[in-house]
């Protein structure tokens, strides 16, 4: 009993930590979402009533939809891009170090700096590219049309994220000893065998954080359409973190923002887990 | 099957660069296991990468039974390689993998699955076949690469650089048994590449040594252990290697240190002069040494050997034999003089029987 009482005086530190890091703000979401609060000393216990209400909530429902369709649109982009990239790049060699620092240079920009510029690049007045998509005889306006919205939106994503995804899979194909590609040529494979059977198989865990890391980021994307479309025109590029937000700043409602909150995590957490467990639950039967 | 020969071939990896092989020689018969040994940096990996079309040599030529490949590539050469650790396609199945070649090659499905079944019988890993390479033990794994390389009925060489690095103590023998075996029973060309020689000795019909990326000597292991061409494979073959003295020939008898240890027809000179550890004897005749150490290397047929060291006119010198009495610290050193080697400028001289 004394030695389990030590153990918990050695667990105390990140106990405490963790306690105000993150189950202290949870719980405090998690006490809002189930209260209707009107004042500091009125509040009134609703259950579930917020959960029902966000979950019957279209303008929460098309938000997701657009959410969902945005990550597996961007995902769908990004990581086949960033495989090409990658394998395109030489691996060793001056060119190297330039390709690599290039690559590097978008995700150095912060969020709303990439917002911004884009906003004034794809301006069909004066944006570069906008002017020159217009001057090609191309009606293209990002603050009119829902379409160019979105293709601009997720254009602007593809050249922000793709770098992460091409240098993870450039740290990745570095590591395959060249034996692989010597046996490879030996045994007479084509440049898709190549792919499927040395390369892909060894990127395999590289391509597995680089889809977690970019759904989990595209999930929870905000400043970059914030700053762009401001989720225009009317609603259509507005996603689940804008709605959010518009909800619990704008509005002030606290209650359904917190068990919107409480369900946005968890869809997060959800999807992610799938994705791992289904990834490592085909690992294992290949192991 | 195919006879292989490769003629004074030159490479460096860029121009100017120091040279990884000069001039290397070297001939196999068809269906023989011939090794090559050499130390870290003897250009061994490079000789390979050269023969298995993986790399252009920069001058020299590589002939299949008589036709030039200098210039083809891999797969027209029909070589198979099996590397220092093993190179599995991670994604398929053992069967998958001995298969691989073969449908790269156009095969139907059924050949393949025959042809793989023949192999992993004669690997004895047909209960394995369904198996992925993470499955498999080191020892496994590289067995089913060597699968790979044997697969292809009509391979002309397999390559196999260093295949027992990897491989976990106990299992090396098992897996050098299967090779040995599957190399007789298939009357395969092979080339087995090591730093090892206990494993080119045993494996290989004939050896050819590697030093600085030059050929030194190629013959059977019986030829490099006794008539040694040059003073490195001297060194290299043997454990400890030849010794190696300093000496000279005049008026046809071999002395040094002033004492005369033979006789020769060489001319007269500086040499070096070289004796394997067991061409010698530590007792009451013969030359004086300084003996430094005696140790026991065990017993055999009741007898106790022992590796004696002792100092030869300053210079360290082993000598192996039975321990039957004491040796004292001042002792005389006899060579069998039918036996004493001379080597003049690194090389043999080979006029010198006598």
């Amino acid at each position: 009993m004394r030695a389990n009482q030590k153990a918990w005086l050695a667990v105390a530190p990140v106990v405490l930590v963790v306690a105000f890091t993150a189950v202290a703000p949870l719980m405090t979401v998690v006490n809002y979402s189930v209260q209707d609060i009107f004042d500091v000393h009125t509040r009134l216990f609703v259950g579930l009533d917020w959960y029902r209400e966000t979950l019957r909530d279209p303008r929460f429902l098309e938000a997701l939809v657009r959410q969902l369709g945005f990550s597996a649109l961007v995902l769908a982009l990004e990581i086949p891009l960033g495989i090409w990239i990658a394998r395109c790049m030489p691996l060793q060699g001056r060119m190297t170090v330039a390709f690599l620092i290039i690559l590097a240079v978008p995700l150095l920009i912060p969020w709303n700096v990439v917002g911004v510029t884009w906003q004034i690049f794809a301006r069909p007045d004066i944006g570069l590219l906008g002017a020159a998509v217009t001057a090609l005889g191309v009606s293209y306006n990002y603050t009119s049309s829902a379409f160019d919205a979105w293709a601009t939106l997720v254009l602007m994503d593809v050249w922000h994220w793709t770098s992460l995804v091409a240098l993870l899979c450039f740290a990745g194909l570095a590591a395959i000893p060249p034996a692989y590609y010597q046996a490879a040529a030996l045994d007479g494979a084509s440049r898709w065998q190549v792919f499927r059977h040395v390369e892909l198989p060894h990127l395999k865990s590289v391509l597995t954080i680089a889809v977690l890391l970019r759904l989990m980021d595209s999930l929870m994307i905000y400043t970059e359409p914030f700053v762009l479309t401001g989720g225009g025109p009317g609603a259509s590029t507005t996603f689940l973190s804008q709605y959010l937000t518009s909800m619990a700043v704008g509005q002030f409602d606290l209650g359904p923002a917190a068990a919107f909150s409480v369900l946005y995590f968890l869809l997060i957490l959800l999807l992610c887990w799938l994705f791992h467990a289904s990834v490592m639950k085909r690992g294992d039967a290949a192991a | 099957m195919a006879a292989i020969r490769a003629s004074s071939l030159h490479h460096r990896y860029q121009p100017g660069a120091p040279p990884v092989l000069e001039g290397v020689d070297l001939e196999l018969r068809d269906g023989e296991a011939h090794a090559v040994l050499g130390g870290s940096g003897a250009g061994k990996t490079t000789l390979l990468h050269l023969l298995a079309g993986l790399l252009r040599p920069s001058a020299g030529t590589i002939e299949f039974d008589g036709r030039d490949l200098t210039a083809a590539s891999p797969a027209e050469r029909q070589v198979a390689q099996v590397f220092q650790f093993p190179v599995l396609y991670p994604a398929l199945d053992v069967a998958g993998n001995l298969g691989f070649p073969l449908v790269n090659r156009g095969w139907n499905a059924a050949a393949v699955r025959r042809r793989v079944g023949e192999v992993a019988e004669l690997l004895s890993i047909a209960a394995l076949l369904t198996r992925k390479p993470k499955q498999l033990s080191l020892f496994e794994r590289q067995l089913t690469a060597i699968g790979r390389a044997l697969v292809r009925p009509d391979v002309a060489l397999v390559l196999l650089d260093e295949p027992l690095t990897a491989v976990e103590p106990a299992a090396k023998w098992r897996l050098r048994q299967a090779l040995k075996t599957v190399q007789g029973e298939l009357g395969l060309t092979m080339i087995y590449v090591t730093h090892d020689q206990t494993e080119a000795l045993t494996f290989a019909e004939r050896i050819t040594l590697l030093h600085h990326g030059k050929a030194l000597q190629t013959g059977s292991p019986e030829a490099l252990y006794e008539q040694p061409a040059h003073e490195a494979v001297a060194r290299f073959i043997g454990s400890p290697g030849m010794n190696l003295v300093d000496g000279e020939v005049s008026a046809g008898s071999i002395r040094c240190n002033g004492q005369v240890l033979g006789a020769t027809a060489a001319a007269d000179g500086r040499c070096a002069l070289g004796f394997r550890p067991e061409w010698a004897a530590v007792g009451e005749r013969g030359v004086p040494v300084a003996v430094r150490s005696v140790r026991a290397l065990g017993t055999l047929g009741g007898v106790a050997t022992g590796l004696v060291t002792a100092e030869l006119g300053g210079q360290a010198i082993h000598v192996q034999q039975r321990l039957d009495g004491p040796v004292g610290s001042q002792a005389r050193l006899h060579i069998d003089p039918s036996r004493i080697l001379l080597y003049r400028n690194g090389w043999l001289v080979t006029d010198a029987t006598g």
